[in-house]
């Protein structure tokens, strides 16, 4: 009796430790953040000075003027391609893979499997082995620097194919098939009965593919190189090269309207994005 | 005769809906042909040429990956990358799982959020915006880490300018971005091996470690299958953490395949070259998947 008692007891105080150290390790890994919006509001005479904080000490928001005022680095325009790419492959990535997935979840056609199969092999192909032709290709037809180009590029994806499908493979049939004994083509099915179902998986592809495409690195550095037709990923690493030593907080500055968006999409609609990542991590 | 009959409208109805199909699917072949599979081949095609649009492109065969796979330089950017991904797999994987175990407790939702939160919230930040944040941290004079080093009287490390440490910086900082998306897949898989198994374990007085070996790791291991895997095809492309912590250097000390395709295709002009390098990027991608694959199967079979 009294050794049950302790070892409850030892299992009560182990779970409080856990939970101690994982609030530590959590509040740890938030740091980088903490320390780049309290450098956004240091003075830049100040930004060097040591110790670093991490909670800004004055609200100031000259650093944010200055970037937007920069001449060099035209940060507006700049955000505005970003939204431009990140908005168009959102938007096409729902349209596309949303129609693919109910045909290759919901129709029977003769090559259907092994066309899905083949789309999945694209999971495998990294931007590397594809950049090169279409570099060559938008040269020739003068997409490069053209902020456009680089969204065309991601207009449909596999995943997304993948992660619609799925989700619709795992919801009942009934309605639509109740649907389509009344009568009703396929077009109203797709429209009126499987689109709203889908909403959660949706809203999950949404969010991750507009992160992603914010995210972009790699495609932007290769085909866009102009000032003027950059992301944010590579006009952050241009400021900091322009802006140079003594402009730390201004790069801050910079820097926390680049990550704005998708930290608050994030704040938001959490739910979906992990459901997200769990949905094709534990079911594939 | 009824039989025919009744078998016209069916068929009718497939052939509607085979139409369909095909119409639903054409926007993502066309796009899908266009920025995936042509690329592909005409990356393929591109590795066995010298390719020169003004003196025309030669046919060269296997020169390209020759010269790739003799030359010192390659090599080593070779090794680095193939030990990047091997590290960046073993720990991203491993602290993700720790990290789900320790969360894997009944806890207030708010809490849950909050740490959801602070795990993934380096994930979905392009490594591009955090990197430049986290050379402030690593910087040798002013950085923010050799600071408290020295305020508690150790000595100032060379994070990114020592060939020694450089890649080491940019593993702790690939974990601390990536782990937390492992963290959330873990929970995820966690929260389906079965309880009544596990209170059973319990009662029987089986430790904890134990219970984690016998029962938990072999029923979520499919999972971790696919976190491997997962983690070693982003591994094996690393470039924009490399390239904004230390271009490659010092020297070619954290110098990546990415790193070296872009170099060889757009600085040099070397684009077969560079086609070579990219077809052997991706038989690797294959090749470590496919090895995976293999071993999954037996394992998980067992």
């Amino acid at each position: 009796m009294n050794s049950a008692l302790q070892t409850q007891q030892a299992r009560r105080l182990l779970n409080w430790a856990i939970f101690a150290v994982m609030l530590a390790l959590a509040l740890a890994m938030l740091l980088p953040f903490m320390w780049l919006i309290s450098m956004s509001f240091r003075k830049v005479s100040e930004a060097y000075k040591l110790p670093p904080s991490f909670f800004p000490s004055s609200l100031d928001f000259a650093n944010y003027g200055k970037v937007l005022a920069s001449r060099g680095v035209p940060f507006l325009q700049i955000y505005l391609n970003s939204v431009l790419i990140a908005v168009t492959v959102t938007i096409g990535q729902l349209i596309t893979c949303t129609l693919a997935a109910f045909a290759f979840a919901r129709l029977q056609f003769p090559g259907r499997d092994s066309l899905f199969f083949v789309l999945l092999i694209g999971l495998m192909f990294p931007a590397q082995v594809t950049i090169l032709p279409i570099y060559l290709g938008y040269a020739k037809i003068g997409l490069i620097n053209q902020p456009i180009g680089l969204a065309l590029m991601y207009l449909t994806s596999s995943f997304g194919v993948f992660l619609i499908r799925q989700f619709m493979v795992s919801q009942p049939k009934a309605l639509e098939e109740a649907a389509l004994m009344d009568g009703a083509g396929y077009f109203k099915i797709f429209w009126r009965i499987s689109l709203p179902q889908l909403r959660p998986a949706l809203s999950a592809l949404g969010i991750i593919t507009f992160t992603q495409t914010w995210n972009y690195y790699f495609q932007a550095k290769v085909l866009l190189g102009k000032n003027a037709s950059m992301t944010l990923p590579i006009a952050m690493d241009v400021l900091r090269g322009y802006m140079a030593a003594g402009n730390l907080s201004v790069v801050m500055a910079a820097m926390s309207m680049a990550v704005l968006p998708v930290i608050l999409l994030f704040l938001v609609a959490q739910k979906f994005v992990i459901e997200g990542v769990t949905m094709t991590g534990i079911r594939s | 005769m009824t039989t025919a009959t009744a078998l016209r409208p069916r068929s009718e109805l497939s052939r509607a809906q085979a139409r369909v199909g095909y119409l639903f699917i054409i926007p993502t072949s066309v796009l899908y042909f266009t920025f995936v599979l042509a690329p592909v081949v005409v990356t393929a095609i591109l590795a066995f040429t010298y390719f020169d649009p003004l003196r025309g492109t030669k046919w060269v065969g296997l020169d390209n990956f020759i010269r790739f796979f003799t030359d010192r330089r390659s090599l080593q950017i070779f090794w680095n990358t193939l030990r990047f991904a091997f590290f960046a797999v073993t720990f991203n994987v491993s602290v993700g799982l720790i990290l789900a175990l320790a969360l894997n407790r009944a806890m207030p939702g708010w809490l849950l959020y909050f740490f959801r939160l602070a795990f993934f919230l380096p994930v979905i930040i392009a490594a591009a915006f955090v990197a430049i944040v986290w050379s402030y941290f690593y910087g040798d004079d002013l950085g923010v880490i050799n600071y408290y080093l020295r305020l508690i009287g150790l000595p100032g490390v060379h994070w990114l300018t020592d060939s020694a440490n450089a890649m080491t910086s940019i593993l702790i900082m690939d974990v601390w971005k990536n782990t937390g998306f492992f963290m959330v897949i873990f929970i995820a898989a966690l929260q389906g091996v079965p309880k009544n198994i596990i209170e059973a374990a319990v009662m029987d007085g089986t430790p904890a470690w134990r219970r984690f070996f016998r029962i938990t790791l072999p029923w979520i291991s499919p999972v971790v299958f696919f976190c491997n895997v997962y983690c070693s095809i982003g591994a094996l492309q690393v470039f924009e953490s490399i390239v904004i912590l230390t271009q490659g250097g010092p020297g070619d000390a954290t110098r990546s395949l990415s790193i070296l395709i872009v170099e060889e295709g757009f600085g040099s002009y070397e684009i077969g070259y560079a086609a070579a390098i990219s077809v052997s990027m991706t038989l690797l991608i294959l090749v470590i998947t496919g090895i995976q694959q293999i071993v999954s199967r037996r394992l998980v079979q067992q």
